[in-house]
């Protein structure tokens, strides 16, 4: 029926906002050049492997005790903490990676905010924005994946200099980089 | 009215009758015009659904968007119009009901009957009946109250149930009369429920045969002018010593009771009865009609307006049921105007009873759809019953399997799901929005991977 057809439309209005970028990111930038496809794929699974990680140590660190509700702010600081294994995994990435500053830098940011959009947003899109009632929730979902490859893609380039410089500024890129984990 | 006819035929899904909930704050005139409406829409056939809402704060928020969009057809300018694209939402309904309605298999009607003894042996003892009809109408069977009509009746039955045990159970003043109680039901689908009791009575022989009057209450809990509706005028006998006792009942009262008797002749062509008596007259058993309605057809009397704070007025509902239990006394014990006015404190009508029985009923629809065996209303009255008179029996009055006098359908409330949408257009537009974004992601990636 034509509601149905509509509600797709609009599930179609949230993957172009929500994919488009990173699939012009992937063809008009460096990375097509090199044939990286497979590359962002291998940045992916290590993605999956880092998030196992964390589970893990959540898990075991961090039991959830489901009785209290209530928002305990230290907790949820240690929870955040436990994200700074992000920033391992994609520092382990850059320097197991072979290539230009560039590629590697837009291959893992890529890769990684790819799978992160795959792995949290794409069951919310396809039950939600396929529903008849209209909110403003999924196209917001769909913006929050383009800020999600700016950020990656970012960390990717301080990690990668922090990686190089000498002390002076290693600490202070270092500092804005633990900031961007407790977003 | 004339917009109801045009939307049914227009070919509209169905339509949405948002009700006001709270009516006390409504003007008469206001009132009125929504009882005949209620009526006109109750005579007119319609094939597709029409639902009942009360006017709360969704609903009403759902009505201002609609009625702006539809207003915002008419907008200024194109500028304005494309604003109103991304501003206005629409809404899809959605019932949760799958099926339509369907008659259904059993239509039973349940009655309650009692009964008060006299001293000696009943059966040689005269007899008086009190009737009431508990049951509600209106256009929408879960709407229907039925506060006044005849919620007041059966709280009024109620009440003399009480001070005649009393009486009664006092030996030096129980009398040498019985009282038989009846509670019917459909009594808005032509007294379905006295008129199939009548024929078992008949059937079996029953106290019923032996009655001397039936009194029948009906709505008297708004007016202190009283009429007593009768078939036949009360030339001699009972009907005209009762019609004695309610003038000299009326008399005792400040502000005076107005009491009439109004005659009507039961007219055998037509379909439904008018009054509740008539079904007694029509099998030779005397009785009238107590009722503040001068006519059978006035308004108010099946609506779902009926409610209790503005249909009732509890002072004057005891004032009227204190007539009508000084006129009984007056009867059974042959008092004179004197002795009457004596009666006084000691079994006069509570009004702290009949207001609570009237708060009680009108609290919930009581429509003959919707009253099964296991109704809480059936229990309750059953119980109040039990306390006051011996020999309490329910009554059913089944439905024939072929051909029968009345159906009811199941399915009277349902849920409305009103998602709010947006227009078709509304996508178009996002779409391209997206797409100038797009443009602008592109560009930006080209220039980035110039300048790297």
């Amino acid at each position: 029926s034509l509601q149905v057809k509509m509600t797709l439309y609009h599930l179609g209005n949230c993957l172009a906002l929500a994919c488009g970028p990173y699939l012009i990111a992937y063809k008009y930038s460096i990375l097509s050049e090199y044939g990286s496809f497979w590359r962002c794929v291998r940045v992916g699974a290590a993605y999956l492997a880092t998030q196992l990680v964390k589970l893990l140590l959540l898990a075991t660190f961090f039991p959830i005790d489901s009785a209290s509700i209530q928002f305990d702010p230290w907790a949820e600081f240690l929870k955040a903490t436990v994200d700074l294994g992000d920033l391992v995994g994609i520092y382990l990435l850059l320097l197991k990676m072979s290539g230009k500053g560039d590629l590697k830098i837009l291959a893992t940011g890529l890769g990684w905010a790819g799978a992160e959009l795959i792995a949290t947003k794409s069951i919310g899109l396809w039950v939600g924005a396929r529903g008849t009632e209209f909110t403003w929730e999924y196209m917001q979902m769909s913006f929050d994946a383009n800020i999600n490859l700016v950020h990656h893609v970012t960390v990717a380039a301080l990690l990668l200099q922090w990686g190089r410089s000498e002390a002076r500024r290693k600490t202070l890129v270092g500092l804005v980089m633990l900031l961007c984990s407790y977003r | 009215m004339e917009k109801f006819r045009d939307l049914s035929l227009s070919g509209a899904g169905a339509v949405v009758i948002i009700v006001p909930r709270n009516i006390s704050s409504l003007s008469k005139e206001f009132l009125e015009e929504w009882i005949e409406l209620e009526r006109e829409i109750l005579e007119e056939p319609v094939n597709i659904p029409v639902y009942f809402v009360y006017d709360d704060e969704a609903v009403m928020k759902v009505y201002e968007d609609v009625s702006h969009a539809i207003t915002a057809d008419q907008a200024s300018s194109a500028a304005a119009a494309l604003l109103d694209v991304f501003s206005t939402y629409g809404y899809q309904v959605v019932t949760s009901d799958i099926s339509e309605s369907k008659p259904r298999k059993d239509s039973s009607i349940f009655s309650l009957q009692g009964q008060l003894s006299g001293l000696g042996i009943e059966e040689r003892l005269p007899t008086i009946a009190i009737v009431a009809h508990y049951d509600s109408f209106g256009i929408a069977p879960s709407l229907s109250f039925g506060a006044d009509s005849n919620g007041s009746g059966v709280a009024a039955l109620l009440e003399l149930a009480r001070l005649f045990s009393r009486i009664y159970s006092n030996s030096a003043a129980h009398a040498q009369y019985n009282l038989l109680f009846f509670l019917s039901g459909g009594g808005a689908f032509n007294y379905q429920g006295t008129r199939k009791w009548i024929a078992e009575q008949e059937a079996t022989d029953g106290i019923l045969l032996d009655v001397q009057y039936v009194l029948c209450l009906d709505t008297i809990g708004q007016s202190n002018s009283l009429h007593l509706h009768v078939s036949r005028l009360p030339k001699d006998g009972v009907p005209a010593s009762i019609v004695q006792n309610f003038k000299k009942a009326a008399n005792l009262h400040e502000p005076v009771t107005n009491f009439t008797v109004v005659h009507k002749k039961i007219n055998l062509a037509e379909e439904t009865l008018a009054w509740e008596h008539e079904a007694f007259s029509m099998r030779r058993l005397t009785g009238g009609t107590l009722s503040q309605r001068n006519s059978p057809d006035s308004e108010g009397r099946h609506s779902i307006f009926d409610r209790q704070f503005t249909s009732v007025n509890v002072g004057i509902l005891k004032e009227n049921t204190a007539v009508l239990a000084e006129a009984l006394m007056g009867q059974i014990f042959d008092l004179d105007a004197d002795s009457l006015s004596l009666v006084g404190d000691e079994f006069g009508v509570s009004e702290e009873h009949v207001g609570a029985w009237v708060q009680y009923l009108a609290s919930f629809s009581r429509a003959a759809q919707l009253v099964g065996n296991e109704h809480a209303v059936l229990l309750a009255l059953e119980q109040a019953f039990n306390r006051h008179l011996k020999d309490v029996r329910r009554y059913q009055a089944k439905s024939e399997k072929k051909d029968p006098e009345l159906v009811f359908y199941d399915v009277a409330e349902t849920k409305l799901y009103m998602y709010s949408v947006k227009p078709a257009l509304f996508d178009l537009f996002l779409t391209a929005g997206v797409a100038c974004y797009l443009a602008l992601v592109f560009y930006a990636v080209q220039s980035f991977s110039a300048i790297s």
